[in-house]
């Protein structure tokens, strides 16, 4: 009798479920792709297993990024700060500013290659990709929105609604949505296509000129150590001698670990795109590259927690120097900076 | 849709067997029902002080029956909060059985606390998440004491990290006055009172009258808060 019931019950559940099947056959639902990386890279440390890539949820995380309505009085998106020009940090501010003209410590980081980045921000402070727009969202001197308010405010939102349904398959619009969609689009900010990749590829008819050359040899003694090929990054956070300034008062990592081992520590940069991307260092001091080089030949501070690979100075001649600056130029990834995909669009309402 | 039809499809197979648990929160502060707003209380140093927000993270609850087998229930994160009566009331699936002690963490996993945008009660927009040094708001008390030194003479407790050496989830286990039957008749209950004055136990305010990062202070909190739960069995 129990075991009829129960298959009745199965079969009805089944009818039930074909039904629910059926009424969605218009509507195509998110289309999933995988990133096309180039050979030779290590895994990513993103899991796309929990987040996978579909066409709706990166033009959803495109339009967010790009949308003024993620800040308290919609004056500041992420893309305000985040200028692909200059490889998505912000051209000419050495500090990054925010809502009704406030201003934070330090200066925009670039965004590329994200998903091997294991932490986020200067100081590494934030742990994983979909959780770091909550940080300049959130803060009351970059775009100082309440999150609550900016998911009713997307929610009342007729092409949010549409958006968040086709990525993920219905109008509602959640912070774990909208953080997994920003994600996704900045997964696809990848930076691969400069001439050192070509160079470094074999591609027919590229080389480097004898100044580049002789550039990279001076990078690979004296850089790639902390900036480490291919990401011309270590993920390392590091006190590379770059003097303290009262006014600013910046502890760096120490900030987040209450190590006094950490103290000065800041995140190792990439060189990629370096020479786009100016001004340099944590708080931007630095306009010219060259400035970077002079810190490394003569001009650092040598506290306790200066890294010991830079200790005793970085001395560059005057033709290290310039070679150095032909060699950093071959890193800046036009494709990237062109790339129509990641352009800004029109937020129309 | 699809979802809720394939649980009930499951529900029917599986036959009815797991019952409720319902657990009533309480708040106290030595012994005196808590009362967010003016009411004054005094700590074990000696500060007079007030509450206005007092919430926590429970989480990976199990209990143990007679026979010393421990039974999880299903995960989940619960974020309790005084000012919200709906949070106080958590409702456990259990097997039937007799139980003696029930265990439960205050916090939230640390692998939750890096691995990404969350939802449900760990929705960052609840307040207990920190954006510029990722990780979970294990348990959060704010209010005022006039022994505080801070702006307003305010107390803020923001307590939280996952990463050694600042660790802040704590394993609560509570041996229950009487054995707990978890029959097919009728709901069980079981209430569970959690004293803020623990938290302050070797504290003043006038050293320390707010802690909003990973640290000693906090895990010294937290070593507090593990205490401050205790069983009220009719």
């Amino acid at each position: 009798m129990t075991r009829k019931a129960v298959y009745l019950l199965s079969v009805f559940c089944l009818w039930l479920l074909i039904i629910d099947m059926n009424s969605h056959a218009g509507d195509p639902g998110p289309e999933y792709y995988t990133l096309v990386l180039p050979p030779g890279l290590p895994k990513p440390v993103y899991d796309f297993s929990q987040n996978p890539l579909s066409r709706q949820g990166v033009a959803l995380g495109r339009y967010l990024f790009y949308d003024g309505k993620l800040s308290r009085d919609s004056s500041v998106s992420c893309g305000f700060c985040h200028q692909q020009f200059a490889a998505f940090g912000h051209f000419d501010h050495s500090l990054s500013h925010g809502i009704m003209g406030r201003m934070t410590t330090r200066t925009v980081p670039t965004l590329f290659n994200l998903i091997w980045q294991k932490d986020f921000m200067w100081d590494g402070g934030v742990n994983h990709l979909e959780v770091q727009p909550l940080s300049p969202i959130m803060n009351e001197n970059e775009m100082g929105m309440d999150l609550k308010e900016l998911i009713t405010r997307l929610q009342g939102n007729k092409t949010y609604r549409r958006m968040f349904k086709a990525a993920f398959g219905t109008e509602e619009v959640t912070s774990q949505r909208m953080l997994k969609a920003l994600a996704q689009f900045m997964a696809t900010m990848i930076s691969f296509e400069s001439k050192y990749d070509s160079v470094m590829r074999k591609s027919p008819g590229v080389s480097f000129t004898a100044e580049e050359q002789g550039g990279y040899k001076t990078f690979q003694q004296k850089c790639a150590a902390c900036h480490k090929e291919p990401f011309f990054t270590d993920f390392s956070v590091r006190n590379n001698g770059l003097p303290y300034l009262p006014s600013m008062n910046d502890i760096g990592r120490m900030q987040i670990t209450n190590n006094t081992a950490d103290y000065l520590k800041f995140k190792v940069p990439s060189l990629r795109n370096v020479l786009v991307s100016a001004p340099y260092m944590h708080d931007g001091r630095f306009f010219d590259i060259f400035k970077v080089f002079a810190m490394y030949d003569h001009g650092q501070e040598k506290g306790n927690t200066i890294d010991p690979l830079v200790k005793n100075g970085i001395p560059l001649s005057a033709k290290e120097q310039r070679q150095l600056y032909m060699f950093l130029n071959t890193l800046t990834d036009k494709n990237f900076l062109n790339n129509k995909e990641l352009k800004e669009v029109m937020i129309v309402d | 849709m699809k979802w809720r039809l394939l649980l009930f499809c499951l529900f029917v197979l599986k036959g009815v067997e797991a019952q409720t648990l319902q657990l009533r929160l309480s708040h106290a502060v030595k012994g005196v029902p808590m009362v967010l707003g003016n009411t004054t209380y005094l700590n074990a140093a000696g500060d007079t002080f007030n509450i206005t927000l007092f919430k926590y993270y429970l989480s990976n609850f199990s209990l143990t029956d007679t026979t010393g087998r421990i039974v999880r229930t299903a995960s989940g994160c619960f974020l309790v909060s005084e000012d919200s009566v709906a949070s106080k009331m958590i409702s456990l699936k259990l097997p039937e059985g007799h139980y003696n002690s029930i265990s439960f963490q205050i916090g939230v996993d640390s692998l939750l606390n890096c691995s990404g945008a969350q939802s449900g009660a760990l929705d960052p927009l609840y307040g207990m998440f920190w954006t510029w040094n990722s990780g979970y708001i294990m348990a959060k008390l704010e209010g005022a004491s006039p022994s505080s030194q801070l702006p307003g003479h305010r107390i803020e407790f923001h307590i939280g990290g996952y990463r050694a050496p600042h660790i802040t989830q704590r394993m609560v286990t509570l041996p229950l006055p009487q054995t707990l039957v978890i029959s097919g008749s009728g709901a069980s209950n079981l209430s569970l009172v959690g004293d803020a004055y623990s938290w302050f136990q070797g504290i003043s305010f006038r050293q320390l009258a707010g802690f909003m990062t990973p640290g000693t202070p906090a895990d010294r909190i937290a070593d507090n808060y593990q205490h401050m739960f205790s069983i009220h069995q009719k």
